[in-house]
Order: C-alpha cells, then sequence, then structure tokens
C-alpha cells in the first residue's frame, strides 16, 4: 500500500469529481464541492500519480512520506 | 444604467460594451435576478455561480433535451442537422453519459498532455510575430490572436492544411444558433448550413484516420471508438465541438488580454521584466475579462440558490463575469493585478463541466504573451480606432483590434 501524503490545495480545486471518479476510495467531495482525501493508502503511487495528472488544476500534490519528495506534480506544471 | 436593469435587456449596446459594470449594479442590486425579458435567473455573485457550476444533482446542462421540449415536432425537424450533432455535445450532456466521455477525454487534455504540444505552440507564435513586427502596426486579432489558436488546433486534430477562413466560417454560423443575436430571423438555417459544411468536411478526416491513424486527436477518439468506449456520434460531435470550441475563445482571450495589459502599461512592463509571471499573469487575464461571459444551467427540482428559490425546469443564467468581479471573492476586484494569488476565477467554470480545453487554453495564451512581451513594446490603440464587440451574452469578443507599436531588437 502507498507511503504517501496527499494534499488537495483548495485554493484551486474547482469541483470538477474527476479524481473521485478515477478513485472513489481515496477522494470524495465535501459540502461545497471540492475535493478531499479520505484514505490515502486505499490505492497504490502508480494510480494516486496517474489519477493526481488528471487534475485539470495541478490541485493534487503527492508526496512520499519516507523521503518527502515530491512525486507530483513536476517542476513547472500547473500555474 | 438603472433603466436598463429594468428593462433587463441583456443585449443593449451598453450592456456589451461595458458588461462588468452592468453586472457590478445587478450584484449590489440582487445577486439572483429574475430577468423578467429572458424569464429565467440572472447570478452575478461569485458563490452563487460557484454553488449552482459544482452541483450538476440540481442543475442540469442538458441544453437541447429543454430546447427540444419547447419546440413543435415541425421546428424539431427544421433543425434535426443541429440536433443530431449537438446532442452528443459532452458540454450539453449530465452524468452519468458525461461523466464517461469525460473521464476518456480528460486523459488527452492534462496539463502533463499539453505540455507535449508546448515547443510546437511557440513555433507558430514566433511565426506570426516574424510576419508583423517589423511593421509596427497590426489588426491584432487578425494578424495574431486568430492565427495562433487556429493553426494549433489544426494541428492536433492533424490537419494543418484544412482551410481556416472555412472553419471560421462554418464556427460563426454555428455559434449564430446560441451565441448572437436571438432575433436574428435566419439563425436556425444558418446553423444548420454551418452544422452541414462542417461535418461533410470531418467526415473523411475521419475515415482516413480509420485507414491511416496517426498520433492526433482525432486517431486518440477513434481507437476509443474501436476499443468501444465511444460511439460513432460521440467521435463526430466531438471533433465538431473541439474545432468549434478550440479558437474563438482562445483568440478572444488574446485579445481581450492584450487590451487589458495596454490600458495597465505598468503591467505589461510588469510581465516583460520577469517572464517567470506568465502563469499568474494568465489567471488574471481569464478573470479580469475572460472570453466566455456566462453559461446556463436548468434546475433539475426545486431548489435554493442565495436567497431565492428556483422552480423546477427554471434556468439560470451563470454570469462568469460577474462572479470573477465580486468583491466577497476577489479584493479589489476591478483592478488588474497580475500577481494576484491565489485567483481561484471562473472563467473556465466550475464543476465538472469545467473547461476540457483549459490546459491547452492556458499553454496557448502563455506562449502567446511571452512572445509579445518578447518582440514588441507595450501596444497602442490606433488613434482613430474604436473598440466594438460582437452582441453575444455568451462571447465577450471585440470585433477588432487595431494597434500600433515599436518592434524591441
Ligand atoms: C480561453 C479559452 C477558453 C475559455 C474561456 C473556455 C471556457 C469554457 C467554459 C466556461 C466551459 C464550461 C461551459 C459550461 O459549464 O457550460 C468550457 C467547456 C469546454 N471547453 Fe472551453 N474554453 C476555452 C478554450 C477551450 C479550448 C482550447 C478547447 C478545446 C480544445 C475547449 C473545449 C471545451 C470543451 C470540450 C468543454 C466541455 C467540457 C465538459 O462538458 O466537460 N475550450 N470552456
Ligand atoms: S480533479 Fe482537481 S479540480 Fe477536480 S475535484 Fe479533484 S482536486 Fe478538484
Amino acid at each position: 500500500m502507498a507511503q504517501v501524503k496527499i494534499t488537495v490545495n483548495h485554493n484551486r480545486c474547482v469541483g470538477s469529481q474527476l479524481c473521485m471518479h478515477f478513485l472513489p476510495a481515496v477522494f470524495e467531495m465535501n459540502e461545497s464541492g471540492q475535493s478531499m482525501v479520505i484514505d490515502a493508502n486505499a490505492a497504490d503511487i502508480t494510480s494516486i500519480i496517474q489519477t493526481a495528472e488528471q487534475c485539470p488544476q495541478c490541485a493534487i500534490k503527492v508526496e512520499d512520506t519516507s523521503s518527502g519528495e515530491i512525486l507530483f506534480p513536476p517542476p513547472g506544471l500547473g500555474f | 444604467m438603472n433603466t436598463t436593469l429594468l428593462k433587463d435587456d441583456l443585449m443593449a449596446t451598453e450592456v456589451i460594451a461595458d458588461p462588468h459594470s452592468y453586472y457590478r449594479t445587478l450584484r449590489e442590486n440582487e445577486r439572483v435576478h429574475w430577468n423578467e425579458r429572458w424569464k429565467g435567473w440572472v447570478l452575478t455573485g461569485y458563490k452563487e455561480a460557484v454553488d449552482v457550476l459544482r452541483d450538476a444533482d440540481h442543475f442540469s446542462s442538458d441544453r437541447m433535451g429543454y430546447l427540444e421540449s419547447e419546440l413543435t415536432q415541425e421546428e424539431r425537424e427544421s433543425i434535426a442537422p443541429i440536433f443530431n450533432v449537438l446532442k452528443y455535445w459532452m458540454v450539453f450532456r449530465d452524468p452519468p453519459e458525461h461523466t464517461v466521455l469525460r473521464m476518456l477525454l480528460n486523459k488527452l487534455f492534462t496539463p502533463v498532455a499539453i505540455e507535449r504540444y508546448r515547443p510546437m505552440v511557440r513555433k507558430i507564435v514566433q511565426k506570426a510575430l516574424d510576419k508583423v513586427v517589423s511593421n509596427g502596426r497590426m489588426e491584432f486579432i487578425r494578424d495574431f490572436a486568430y492565427e495562433v489558436p487556429m493553426s494549433v488546433i489544426l494541428e492536433l486534430i492533424g490537419a494543418p492544411d484544412l482551410d481556416r477562413d472555412k472553419i471560421k466560417e462554418w464556427s460563426e454560423a454555428i455559434g449564430v444558433f446560441f451565441f448572437i443575436k436571438a432575433d436574428e430571423p435566419r439563425r436556425r438555417e444558418i446553423a444548420c448550413e454551418g452544422i452541414n459544411s462542417m461535418v461533410d468536411y470531418i467526415t473523411p478526416l475521419i475515415q482516413q484516420r480509420r485507414e491511416h491513424p496517426g498520433i492526433d486527436l482525432i486517431s486518440l477518439l477513434i481507437s476509443a471508438e474501436e476499443a468501444g468506449q465511444l460511439t460513432y456520434n460521440d467521435v463526430l460531435a466531438t471533433c465538431v465541438l473541439l474545432v468549434f470550441g478550440g479558437h474563438e475563445t482562445t483568440m478572444n482571450l488574446i485579445a481581450n488580454g492584450t487590451l487589458a495589459l495596454m490600458t495597465h502599461p505598468q503591467e505589461w512592463e510588469k510581465l516583460q521584466k520577469d517572464p517567470t509571471m506568465i502563469k499568474r499573469a494568465v489567471e488574471e487575464l481569464l478573470r479580469y475579462d475572460g472570453s466566455v461571459k456566462s453559461t446556463v444551467r436548468w434546475a433539475k427540482s426545486d431548489v435554493m440558490v442565495g436567497d431565492k428559490l428556483i422552480k423546477k425546469g427554471e434556468r439560470l443564467l451563470v454570469s462568469l463575469s460577474g462572479a470573477n468581479r465580486d468583491p466577497l471573492q476577489f479584493d479589489d476586484p476591478d483592478a488588474l493585478d497580475i500577481t494576484r494569488d491565489p485567483n481561484l476565477h471562473v472563467a473556465f467554470a466550475h464543476g465538472i463541466h469545467v473547461c476540457l480545453g483549459a490546459s491547452l487554453a492556458r499553454m496557448e495564451v502563455e506562449e502567446a504573451f511571452s512572445g509579445l512581451v518578447r518582440r514588441i513594446s507595450c501596444p497602442k490603440l490606433e488613434k482613430t480606432a474604436k473598440l466594438d464587440y460582437y452582441p453575444s451574452v455568451v462571447h465577450r469578443a471585440l470585433k477588432s483590434l487595431p494597434v500600433t507599436f515599436q518592434e524591441l531588437k
């Protein structure tokens, strides 16, 4: 199981629901229609990164909890 | 302004010329307002816009379904060509069909996927600029703003040699159907002709790609069809939607953004001095004077929006421009500040229909402005020029933008 920390930046999330549809075990929408992480361990790292990539707003950050390395987004991506 | 408000005339000359003042007055008076003339609700606040756009359970985008229910059998037949394509456009579909289409197409338009087109776009920008910079003047829209997105979308569908002027003409014809004056008596015929011509043009292209697949968007759509994920109708409609939606909105943003910077030359200079500001700057240009002013939803059941009860079946015009200037969300909203951060505007909408092409549009506009500030001084409006916008509730579209400038060596 993944050892990652996932954060959703609510200054960027537009509530597309895409992350939730791709990984419903990990993401859910809160009452204001933005994404939140319900279980970062419910999927493998590859699927989590692939899902973070789908975010049109680059709002999802994935970090390796042991090394602190940012697995997504790569530097310079997003806005 | 108040008399216009009372008349609820969203197409009044002064509203088209300066929508921001009209929507500000409306927002200050009544954030959720029943427009008697349009027979629907007009939303000008940020929170209300976001509440509606993020809530596809209560608000439908099924424009074709609602339109169909209002027409007679005869009227329906007269616009069959439009219906048969537009009803497959994802932008007009609700879940669950929308979700399937969007999850599939989204993969082609992610920020990562779009990066690979950046070098191609940079070249297109350079080429367009090479043609005009030494002249010291240009009609900005025709000579630059139009060139870039049109070349890009044709590259993406793998047909760089298609006749751009024809595509522009047909797109405008289709646009007449929903964007331009509702009182154009032949609007349905014009739109049918536009759609038929576009379909006739794209059909052989799809056929050709089926026989000789490439790495272009049409080939990718066909492989999804062959895998049973899309129908042929989805493929055809999506091609039309990408061509139609892919250039005009981006062209208008490049033009509106340039005009915004022309009237705030200190912001142009900031960007010129520090090109790393480009990403934030593009977000601010989208917020400040985005190219899509509004979108429409239909209430699926009785539902509260702000302090108003919206009845099942009633329609709502969500003013994206109004929301983007709401002081409850943005400090000093009428000021252009290219360093604004955070800047969670609604220029691409919010929720499940948030613009599929947003990453592509952002990258094109970044490249366009990076190229412009590198090659020319802050443009000035030609002395004799007068700014004039197309009469549309949806598009914020200048008719032309004649400018003078100096080439930077
Ligand atoms: C600055 C340029 C652009 C702006 C301001 C813009 C704006 C928008 C807005 C506001 C919507 C949402 C409509 C709604 O919710 O009813 C939308 C949807 C859409 N846009 Fe864009 N757009 C731009 C560029 C593009 C480009 C370049 C493409 C294609 C290559 C594109 C393709 C689409 C598609 C396919 C949808 C429907 C998405 C869905 O229903 O899930 N747009 N756009
Ligand atoms: S994909 Fe991005 S924008 Fe969409 S809901 Fe998830 S975090 Fe928000």
